[in-house]
């Protein structure tokens, strides 16, 4: 058992590299993505803001596996050159477009959650709608969007592991090549496997739940 | 409706309509039975992670926190290449009932926190209440607590409950036939994506566009003071 654990580590490492580089990648282009979104949605644009609500909901209400078969299988087909992604930059646009859902609500309802009286009372002062934004409101929602935030992250690190449907050598797809070499040692490799994700995605749950008793939670949000 | 041909072949599609049919009911039916075990899961693990007991609470603790932190995926695997011959059956789980198994107990320990922060919104009064009255901790569960409690979490149920059938699609990879896989299968055999794809996504979209028109509806009629 340890020997083949031994032996078989290189392949689940470079796997967890691989799984860290997307989520990482993910996390960058999701959350900007989403917070963009959320400002949208969190403003007076409304034609926009309901345009955004159907993207929303079209992207929550589909499976991710559909999403990345969008992206990887039919957006090629539409013979437009630049939809055409290797595998890699489609994994990580789709967890991004399926991150961003999340993000902007979460976004949003910290907007929200700044008292209105304090956007009124910055707008007397003169202040412009940016500085607003910048100086009244963002200080205040930033804290409260950190706990359902490192919720999302959990999500996105989770997510990576359906990408290997795709071809990605992630760190689950390292453990099925694993598993074929060393059948007998199945259970011992996915239970690595599983200890892996553990390891990364426990730390990041606690990290949510220490920022939440100390900036609390928004409330009625998700 | 040449153009439209070209995009999307609704000719080579409809025959595929009993497969795409099939695929559905089979996604709905795995939906729906493990839909039942996760309830079940999540009220006992959520009476347990509130349980006076410590070894009972951390035990119920530690189970979520180890789905929330593993992803589906790898538990589907698990379950349905590495466990062994079940004693009562006498064989290994089929398909079928691991990805069922696997399903129940991943939205099992979501379910139990959205069930366990309805049972902590009920009044500490109305607890005290029935302490008064000598009710047992099964009792004040049983008549005050849960009744309330489930009124209030029906909404974030439902939400679960749409995530629970956007994850079924998973089980396709165990080598179940669900709506997924029915897109599978028009993809390799007529080698047409958008058609296969973007008919399953639609599949999924409508199902949770009901579940959705459900959970306003039931925020519009449980929603407490």
């Amino acid at each position: 058992m340890s020997e083949t654990i031994l032996i078989t580590a290189p392949l689940l490492m470079k796997g967890l590299w691989l799984t860290i580089k997307i989520s990482m990648w993910t996390v960058a282009l999701g959350s900007f993505l989403g917070f963009v979104i959320g400002l949208i949605r969190a403003s007076r644009m409304k034609i926009l803001k309901a345009a955004l609500g159907v993207y929303i909901h079209c992207l929550r209400g589909t499976p991710f596996l559909v999403q990345l078969y969008l992206i990887y299988f039919v957006l090629p087909a539409t013979g437009v050159e630049w939809l055409k992604f290797e595998a890699f930059p489609a994994a990580v646009i789709a967890l991004s477009l399926y991150t961003s859902t999340y993000v902007s609500e979460i976004v949003r309802a910290g907007i929200e959650a700044v008292p209105k009286g304090q956007v009124e009372a910055a707008r007397a002062l003169g202040m412009s709608k940016w500085q607003t934004l910048g100086h009244v409101i963002l200080p205040q929602a930033l804290k409260l969007m950190i706990p359902p935030m490192t919720g999302v992250y959990v999500l996105i690190i989770k997510g990576t592991s359906v990408v290997s449907v795709i071809g990605i050598t992630e760190l689950l797809r390292a453990g099925e090549q694993a598993a074929l070499r060393y059948p007998s040692e199945l259970m011992t490799l996915y239970g690595l496997v599983a200890l892996l994700y553990f390891v990364y995605c426990y730390p990041v749950l606690r990290l949510g739940r220490w920022a939440e008793t100390k900036f609390g939670r928004i409330e009625n949000s998700l | 409706m040449n153009f439209l041909l070209e995009f999307y072949n609704y000719r080579i599609l409809a025959e595929y309509i009993p497969q795409f049919y099939e695929g559905l009911c089979t996604t709905l039916k795995i939906s729906f039975v493990a839909l039942f075990g996760s309830l079940a899961i999540g009220t006992v693990f959520a009476c347990l992670r509130l349980a006076p007991n410590p070894i009972l609470w951390r035990l119920a603790a530690s189970y979520v926190q180890a789905i929330r932190s593993t992803p589906l995926l790898v538990q589907i695997y698990i379950i349905y290449f590495a466990l062994p011959e079940i004693p009562l059956l006498d064989r290994r789980l089929n398909e079928l009932e691991g990805g069922i198994l696997a399903l129940a107990l991943n939205a099992g320990a979501y379910m139990s926190e959205i069930i366990r922060a309805g049972i902590q919104s009920v009044a500490r009064g109305q607890v005290e209440g029935a302490m008064s009255l000598g009710m047992t901790y099964i009792q004040r569960m049983r008549h005050v607590v849960l009744p309330q409690a489930l009124a209030r979490v029906v909404p974030p149920l439902l939400g679960q409950t749409a995530i629970l059938i956007k994850d079924s699609s998973l089980v396709s990879f165990i080598g179940v036939s669900e709506l997924f896989s029915a897109g599978v299968t028009v993809m390799t055999e007529r080698l047409i994506p958008t058609e296969a794809f973007v008919t399953v996504a639609l599949g999924y979209l409508v199902i949770y566009l009901v579940l959705l028109w459900a959970s306003n509806w039931a925020q519009r009629r449980l929603a407490g003071p």
